[in-house]
């Protein structure tokens, strides 16, 4: 078995062990689940007469949109806190000394760390989408499967660019609350740019407002923005790699 | 060919110089002592001989090969115990022997054999089944030790491997490491228990603020640096037999301690062949009743103390 396999084994069992496979997992169910429920009951939450602004009637597609721009936030923010230990944790701690004098490369070492929180955001996105479309063709009717499935995929892709910066930090300095700290302004910047004409088609933020997009069955397809993320995680990654290469521990 | 060298190393950490030019060579199948107070370089050397860090210059080469960072073919032939081993707690000490085994790509069934053998001989097994967040101070240090030796290493690093361990514990390290430099694996030990040292110890090295004081072996360091030391022991108080010695001109330092009944002298001299002859007559006009006397070598804690010591600011 290749280092690279024996770490991300390491890495999965250890994201069971400590349940944070099952904690993330849950949070994405609940979500899944509660964003359709929660449109639906909205107004039985807020009766009519307390209501400053009308409250629609919502649709399917309201549903699988407000789904995906929840994930866009608090899916960055399960990212973040998920990943800021992963290697930052293991140099405090000083386990990643004694792994790393092992024949161990520290590209395997990174690598196989966003693996493993990929296949456990993965599953977490799996689970709470087929609990939202699940909820919202029974509350509300068929969203349209090509279409919610397309925007999940964008969805996973944004947490995927959200883990793969974490990681990165994690890799550049010793504390997880720095790295943690320097993940979230970060995407939280890059989230902003989702807005700004001209950078709005090449940014990874803007990954949430296209699925949202096509949640709602409309809007142009940037396509750029989907080559610029999937170019940025690979940068991030080798920068990540770079740098720890040049770390001593 | 020497199992451990190295030439010119030094290492800065901005302004800190945290080694000065370091030159040793440790031959195959010894047990090397790398002593120095705190802050000495001991740590940031073990790191440069196991590729964790790289020097600002210099060479060395460990089994054969010289020391670059991350080289996978050395890291197969090292063994190494960082000072305090950090394990992944959610592990039981065999599924962490076992990841260190498959890490060395090691088959599943070597893997078992190789658990079993180091769990019986860090006194593990019974254990072998909790949670490293479970283990005592004494255990985490015991398995540490266990997953260093998990590739059979030619060359074994150790910091600091006894500071965690009761007594027992530590004649038990202790043993097994002259246990496996009998099976031709070369130890690195850095220590501040110059007493473990001196007990299992063929060469030490001797390292303070970066550079090293003196390398040589145990027997050769105590002749070639201290003073030779006399022991006495009296049944009765020797406040005054202490004042009297302390005003010869050949007596360069008096220790003495009450131990129960007991009293103990401990005399360094300038010039042995006077103190021999003197000592004796002393003792005899003394009126004391003598229990016992012996020219002793000194400890190499005080040579330590002696070669270190005297250099603080």
């Amino acid at each position: 078995m290749s280092s690279f396999f024996v770490l991300f084994k390491k890495e999965f069992r250890g994201q069971l062990k400590t349940y944070r496979f099952l904690i993330v997992i849950a949070l994405f169910f609940v979500f899944g689940l509660g964003t359709p429920l929660l449109l639906k009951y909205l107004h039985a939450l807020i009766p009519a007469e307390d209501a400053v602004i009308g409250i629609p009637e919502f649709t399917a597609a309201d549903a699988v949109q407000s789904y995906i721009s929840s994930l866009g936030q608090l899916g960055l923010v399960a990212a973040v806190l998920v990943a800021m230990g992963s290697v930052a944790g293991e140099r405090e701690s000083g386990t990643a000394a004694i792994t790393l004098s092992k024949p161990v490369g520290r590209g395997s070492f990174i690598v196989a760390k966003l693996g493993a929180l990929s296949v456990t955001f993965g599953a977490a996105m799996i689970v709470g989408a087929a609990g939202c479309y699940l909820y919202t063709v029974v509350l509300f009717g068929n969203p349209g499967g090509s279409n919610f499935l397309i925007a999940s995929l964008l969805g996973a892709l944004y947490l995927l660019f959200c883990l793969a910066v974490t990681v990165m930090y994690s890799s550049f300095v010793k504390s997880p609350l720095a790295a943690g700290g320097l993940s979230f302004v970060t995407l939280v910047a890059i989230a902003g740019t989702a807005g700004l004409p001209g950078i709005k088609y090449y940014s990874p933020g803007a990954l949430v407002s296209w699925a949202e997009d096509v949640a709602m069955a409309g809007g142009p397809n940037p396509w750029w923005v989907l080559a610029v993320s999937i170019a940025l995680i690979i940068l991030v990654i080798v920068a990540g790699w770079r740098v720890f290469k040049a770390t001593e521990l | 060919m020497p199992a451990i060298s190295c030439q010119g190393l030094t290492k800065h950490y901005g302004s800190v110089v945290a080694l000065d030019n370091l030159a040793l060579t440790i031959e195959d199948k010894v047990i090397f002592g790398f002593l120095g107070p705190n802050g000495a370089g001991k740590t940031t050397a073990l790191k440069i001989f196991t590729g964790l860090s790289r020097p600002t210059s210099g060479r060395a080469w460990v089994a054969g090969e010289e020391v670059v960072s991350h080289s996978r073919s050395l890291q197969s032939k090292i063994g190494y115990l960082p000072e305090e081993p950090a394990f992944y707690n959610w592990m039981t000490g065999r599924e962490y022997l076992t990841f260190v085994g498959q890490l060395f790509s090691l088959s599943s069934r070597d893997i078992k054999k190789r658990c079993g053998e180091l769990l019986e001989l860090v006194d593990l097994s019974r254990d072998a089944s909790r949670r490293v967040s479970s283990y005592s101070r004494g255990m985490r240090q015991r398995l540490g030790i266990a997953q260093a030796l998990m590739n059979k290493p030619g060359v074994l690093f150790l910091d600091e491997p006894c500071s965690a361990l009761d007594p027992l514990g530590r004649v038990e390290v202790l043993d097994t490491l002259v246990r496996l430099k009998e099976q031709a694996t070369t130890i690195f030990m850095s220590s501040h228990i110059l007493a473990d040292v001196e007990r299992i110890c063929d060469v030490v090295g001797i390292i303070d603020r970066g550079r090293l004081v003196v390398e040589s072996g145990v027997e050769e360091l105590r002749q070639r640096f201290a003073h030779p030391v006399f022991e006495i022991e009296f049944e009765e108080p020797a406040a005054s037999f202490v004042g009297l010695l302390e005003s010869l001109s050949w007596v360069e330092k008096v220790n003495a301690a009450a131990e129960g009944n007991l009293f103990k002298l401990r005399v360094s001299v300038r010039d042995v062949a006077t103190a021999k002859v003197e000592i004796p007559r002393l003792i005899a006009g003394s009126g004391l009743t003598l229990r016992q006397y012996q020219m002793v070598l000194p400890t190499l804690e005080e040579v330590f103390i002696e070669l270190v010591g005297n250099r603080k600011d």
